[in-house]
């Protein structure tokens, strides 16, 4: 069950990105493939999300 | 995503493992949906953008192009989100 509630919490976390990060690099009409920057844009884009996320717990923490 | 395979009614005595299939099959069916209701948000911002009387082709294979990139997309994320490497 354990593993179970982590493959949703998984499958939730790539849909919510997948969300936010089309919307900020896919800014024009979709093509036939991605662009070259429009794929470092997304290969980024989940990363920077995390370590902003991080960046915010963080200073959450700090400010108990 | 299979849904061919019949299931017995919940709670009807069956195994923990017949339970945890038909919980899966469940969460596939709700993914599919967020999906195609994602897709429909998505494609018709990008694709659509001053409605006309009818689809013209061109916003047709623009949509079926969003579709196969959001697919790609999620994929390239995926990747990116469990991969070990920075």
């Amino acid at each position: 069950m354990h593993e179970e509630q982590q493959r949703v919490m998984m499958n939730e976390a790539v849909a919510k990105l997948t969300s936010v990060c089309w919307d900020k690099c896919v800014t024009s009409v979709p093509g036939s493939k991605f662009s070259s920057s429009e794929y470092s844009c997304l290969t980024h884009c989940a990363k920077r999300y995390a370590d902003m996320s991080m960046i915010i717990i963080k200073s959450t923490q700090s400010k108990k | 995503m299979d849904f061919s395979s019949p299931s017995p009614p919940m709670g009807s005595g069956q195994s923990p493992e017949a339970l945890m299939e038909q919980v899966q099959a469940q969460l596939q069916q709700a993914y599919a949906e967020e999906l195609i209701e994602t897709l429909r948000g998505k494609c018709f911002d990008k694709c659509v953008t001053k409605p006309g009387s009818s689809l013209s082709s061109g916003e047709s294979s623009c949509v079926s192009r969003c579709v196969d990139r959001y697919i790609e997309a999620m994929g390239i994320i995926s990747r990116s989100l469990f991969s070990q490497q920075r």
